[in-house]
């Protein structure tokens, strides 16, 4: 991943976060909400977080789901064990 | 069949119908902390814990994977009809506890195969074990390789059906329920309504899971497995740890029992369920009371007659809350002592609340209250005695076994020491009529 660029990455887990809520990618924003606009529940935030350890190869602990709340926030959550 | 109840009050309009009082007379118990009712009144006694690491499956990957595993079980040493082969782990669990059941009762499984009975099993994973293989198989082989054997024993009712076949009982109706953690007690409501009513002469009610890797998997992603014990109610309780076995319990009418002279553990007294669907997960603290005052009303019983309640409590930070914030709506600012024995036993999933149930018996039996073990601190949120790592002696007339389970599939068990100057089912009416 290291050659890929914010961008990409956020495609990928704009991706990852619309196949889960099961939304469709124009609906989403770096900071619409997933709870409040897009009526995710814990549940959904875990298999959130499960795909994005997953996919980027890093392990995000559980207290780091209060950030996960949109995109921006998730990219920054990933960010960091990812030496992003 | 008539009832037997003496008040001479038939059932009116809108009352609930007479009923026969029902006891336990024979429990069988296959748990981490002991097999038979011996060892696992000894364990509770004692505060043993299961807890070891898992060695039922491969555990590589997960940074801790504690559970209360059973080790020394050899169901040769309990099933004699059945070849163990054609049997999941949880279906000789379950016709293990049976058979010891069957022998602590001191029933005839010849005057039985004459009788009409009920064979009603909790479980939440069926032979998930079998599962987990035949998946890897499939994912390594296709799923052309399936051992056929294997598939054989996948269906959740072999649970129940594998005790009639095991013990000989034809005239029987045989039923798995599969409300998961709290299906041990539907199970013994179940059993409690088919005797209590007259359609069944005896039942075998109780629960049985075996740990799979599914499940473990699970729990495990929710952030919901301790790192390495459980401990319900304590300010920092880290979760569950998935356990297994099974428990089962024989129920007879209160007059066959004194007719041929059984030892008697407890009686039932009633019991209630309500399934809220509020969240997958996530347990409803209102739904939980209202599942309390069911099980209270449908036993007679007043909320300050509890003398103990054998606690649901998982040791996850949503359940303790939840069900100690719904004790306290129900049984005031006072709650009776409430205990957990997955401190000790791990979470056994479908086998749990049959345990708890067992557990409740033998401590009414036996004048003692089982300990909530790994207590260091009492968080100030649940705010209960939770007997704190040492079994009390106590008296116990009457105590509540609470099973909650995902989807708000709530149902208690209210035992009472059995005593034949009192008549639950007439205070039952007396209440009914007060309100």
């Amino acid at each position: 991943m290291s050659t890929a660029t914010r961008d990409d990455r956020l495609v990928t887990i704009k991706e990852i976060v619309c196949d889960i809520l099961e939304i469709e990618e124009d609906e989403v924003s770096e900071v619409s909400l997933f709870k409040e606009d897009h009526d995710a529940d814990s549940l959904r935030a875990i298999e959130i977080l499960a795909a994005l350890e997953k996919e980027f190869g890093v392990v995000i602990n559980q207290s780091e789901l209060p950030r996960m709340v949109n995109l921006k926030g998730v990219y920054e959550v990933v960010s960091e064990p990812a030496g992003w | 069949m008539t009832a037997v109840r003496g008040t001479g009050t038939g059932p009116g309009p809108g009352d609930l119908p007479e009923r026969h009082r029902v006891v336990l007379t024979g429990l069988g118990v296959v748990s981490s902390i002991g097999l038979g009712v011996k060892e696992f009144l000894q364990g509770l006694q004692e505060g043993r814990s299961g807890a070891r690491p898992i060695t039922v499956f491969e555990t590589e990957g997960f940074a801790h994977a504690n559970g209360c595993e059973i080790t020394e079980f050899d169901p040769q040493d309990w099933i004699r009809t059945l070849e163990v082969e054609q049997l999941g782990r949880a279906a000789q669990f379950s016709a293990a506890a049976a058979r010891m059941a069957l022998e602590d009762s001191g029933l005839d499984p010849e005057v039985l195969s004459d009788r009409r009975g009920l064979i009603s099993i909790g479980t939440t994973d069926g032979e998930s074990y079998d599962l987990d293989q035949l998946v890897e198989s499939e994912l390594a082989d296709g799923t052309g390789r399936f051992d056929p054997a294997a598939a054989r024993r996948v269906p959740a009712g072999r649970l129940s059906v594998a005790i009639a076949q095991e013990l000989g009982l034809s005239n029987v109706e045989a039923l798995t329920i599969p409300t998961a953690c709290s299906a041990g007690n539907y199970a013994i409501g179940y059993g409690f309504d088919a005797v209590s009513s007259g359609e069944a002469e005896f039942a075998f009610c109780g629960g049985a899971d075996a740990m799979c890797r599914k499940t473990f998997t699970g729990f495990y992603r929710l952030g919901t497995i301790a790192p390495d014990r459980c401990q319900p109610f304590d300010v920092n309780r880290k979760g569950i740890l998935t356990g297994e076995g099974a428990g089962v319990l024989v129920l007879e009418r209160l007059d066959s029992a004194l007719e041929r002279g059984a030892t008697i553990y407890a009686e039932v007294l009633g019991y209630g369920l309500n399934c809220d669907a509020h969240h997958q997960v996530a347990p409803d603290r209102d739904s939980v009371a209202g599942l309390m005052r069911l099980a209270l009303d449908n036993a007679g019983v007043e909320p300050h007659e509890v003398d103990l309640i054998s606690a649901h409590g998982t040791g996850t930070k949503a359940n303790d809350i939840t069900e100690a914030g719904a004790i306290r709506q129900v049984f005031g600012d006072s709650p009776p002592r409430t205990v957990s024995m997955k401190s000790m036993l791990g979470h056994s999933m479908g086998a749990a609340s049959a345990l708890g149930a067992i557990g409740c018996a033998l401590a009414i039996q036996n004048r003692f209250i089982p300990p909530t073990i790994n207590h260091v601190t009492t968080d100030p949120e649940c705010d209960v005695d939770c007997v704190p790592n040492k079994a009390v002696e106590a008296d116990l007339r009457i105590v509540q076994n609470n099973g909650l389970a995902f989807g708000g599939n709530n149902a208690a068990v209210l035992l009472g020491r059995y005593d034949s100057g009192v008549d639950h089912a007439a205070n039952r009416e007396a209440i009914k009529e007060a309100s």
